[in-house]
């Protein structure tokens, strides 16, 4: 059984890679900027989906205020930019070690919180962020900020010719997570997190101190997220409080995970996958005028998917199911 | 020696409810202790206690030689201290396995190691042919051998068993006694919680009878089914009389 473990995760691996290798071959032929578009956002949020997946799906404490880290990182990116200069490099490392930090600060008193009253309180703590931002004058406040255009580079991560280094980005972003994701889930870390959101009072019993479990998943996922968020102000290159912060942030980086299937490995990258065009593309060709038939499909959607795959559609890929890992 | 485990004068409240009062018991090295008495004598609270659920209203609890009255559960699991529960509570989306290595993790951190002790455990809980099934595809006597499993899995030097062997048939109940007298036999310290008098009086060493919160009696488990005392606590004091 040893062998059927080892080889299902080098597996997962070597099938990682091959989408990653194909994914990154695409653009090649795929030269429509609006549709290379899509497949940026789609790439972004599977990496969100991802990460948020470690703290909801693995850990099993759903958040729905992950748009405050997301937000967090966009906003500590453009800030240390406009305001000093900084490398949008740094900047990316500096929200995800802030955001992190916020993370586990928020956890102290929220995890001893469980169930609805720990999902209503990240919700209450992302919009209380966002006012806060709306009104902080230095940080643009509910006008928000530009980021002043200074050529194409690396090092100042913008381009305004090419949609392809924010693709390579986001796809890179997507296998970060992707891959720390896959070495978690085989970490004592993995199996804790698990464990915890199972059933905590047995994790307790087996020597897992369930706090600090849940403090590392914070961490962790609101570190990635953060990142994430960096990468998006650079992208959209103007952020303002509601369009990195504002709650659907929250939705969209949890419902790949839900639609996809919550706590497993490719859950959220599938998810991502057939949620994110379906959103792009149901708003342009039936969105529009404020009728919201867009949002209607795509509600529609879902709840479909959630009737016949309750598990998430990750479930038919794996037909025997009941022997399966996870 | 100092015994592995010892109460001291523990009590616990809960509102005007006396759940323990002034429960003194010990545990030696090796033992099998049977923790005895009819419904509502305090024994899950005391078990509970002993965990590291919650602390005592008063009174202390000493492990090994160690104080460990306000230690919380996890940490008593890192000292040495493995536990069931009565409702089974098995990681319920992980395979049988994977729930054991989450015990086995305490004492190893390295993910190889860990898997072989969870599968050396398995084995010797006679549940390795169903390594990698869903947790919550096994029947109740599994979970509660997965159970044992996963405390086992901790390398506990005392083991709380709380009624692994209630609701078992027969031929369950009897591999169940085979396989407390097994962990035994490998040097672990065994209390165990039980209702089933006929299965747990010939497997334990002593039996420490709780009744309305307090010890009633202690001793060799033939003196203690036959101490009127127990036997109305039981059965009421008209049988009492009687015998």
């Amino acid at each position: 059984m040893d062998t059927d473990f080892a080889k299902r995760r080098r597996r997962d691996l070597i099938v990682a890679a091959c989408l990653a290798v194909i994914a990154a071959l695409v653009p090649l032929f795929v030269k429509d900027v609006y549709v290379q578009n899509i497949m940026v956002l789609t790439l972004m949020y599977a990496a969100l989906s991802q990460s948020w997946n470690i703290l909801s799906g693995y850990c099993g404490q759903i958040s729905l205020g992950h748009a405050l880290y997301f937000g967090l990182g966009a906003y500590t990116t453009t800030l240390l930019f406009t305001k000093f200069g900084v490398l949008p490099w740094f900047g990316m490392l500096g929200g995800g070690l802030i955001s992190a930090l916020i993370a586990m600060a928020l956890g102290y008193p929220c995890f001893r919180l469980r169930g609805h009253y720990f999902v209503i309180a990240t919700i209450v703590i992302a919009e209380i962020a966002l006012l806060l931002i709306q009104n902080w004058d230095w940080a643009g406040a509910a006008l928000g900020i530009d980021i002043p255009v200074r050529g194409d580079s690396w090092l100042k991560f913008q381009f305004t010719r090419s949609k392809l280094p924010y693709f390579y980005f986001a796809l890179g972003l997507a296998c970060v997570a992707w891959f720390v994701t896959w070495w978690l889930e085989d970490s004592k870390w993995g199996f804790w997190w698990r464990a915890v959101k199972d059933n905590p009072d047995a994790a307790e019993s087996l020597g897992v101190v369930v706090f600090n479990s849940k403090m590392g998943a914070a961490a962790v996922s609101a570190f990635l997220t953060a990142v994430g968020g960096s990468f998006y102000a650079q992208f959209v290159s103007y952020i303002d409080p509601e369009s990195v912060m504002g709650f659907q942030f929250s939705l969209l980086m949890a419902l790949p995970a839900v639609v996809g299937g919550i706590g497993t490995l490719w859950g959220p990258m599938l998810g991502a996958v057939i949620l994110i065009p379906l959103t792009e593309l149901t708003r342009s060709f039936i969105g529009g005028s404020g009728r919201g038939v867009d949002l209607i499909v795509y509600g529609t959607l879902i709840v479909l998917i959630s009737l016949a795959r309750p598990q998430g559609l990750i479930g038919l890929f794996s037909p025997k199911r009941k022997e399966a890992v996870r | 020696m100092t015994p592995l485990l010892e109460t001291r004068g523990v009590w616990q409240r809960f509102g005007g409810l006396i759940a323990n009062s002034d429960v003194s018991i010990s545990v030696g090295r090796g033992e099998i202790v049977g923790l005895i008495g009819p419904n509502g004598a305090g024994k899950s609270t005391l078990f509970n206690l002993i965990a590291g659920v919650l602390p005592p209203t008063q009174g202390s609890i000493w492990f090994d030689g160690e104080d460990v009255t306000r230690l919380p559960a996890a940490e008593r699991c890192q000292r040495g201290v493995g536990r069931t529960f009565q409702v089974v509570k098995s990681f319920e989306t992980m395979s049988v396995i994977d729930n054991v290595i989450v015990g086995a993790l305490v004492r190893n951190t390295v993910m190889r190691v860990a898997r072989r002790k969870a599968y050396e455990v398995l084995e010797f809980c006679g549940l390795a042919a169903r390594a990698n099934v869903l947790a919550s595809d096994l029947v109740p006597s599994e979970k509660r051998r997965l159970e044992v499993a996963r405390a086992l899995a901790t390398e506990p030097k005392l083991l709380l068993l709380d009624e692994v062997l209630t609701g078992l048939t027969p031929v369950e109940a009897k591999t169940g006694v085979e396989l407390v007298r097994k962990v035994r036999d490998t040097g672990v310290t065994v209390l165990m919680v039980e209702h089933v008098m006929e299965i747990v009086m010939p497997l334990v060493d002593r039996a420490i009878v709780l009744d309305l919160g307090k010890v009633l009696v202690e001793g060799k488990p033939t003196e203690v089914v036959r101490d009127p005392k127990v036997i109305s606590a039981y059965l009421g004091d008209r049988h009492a009389v009687g015998a």
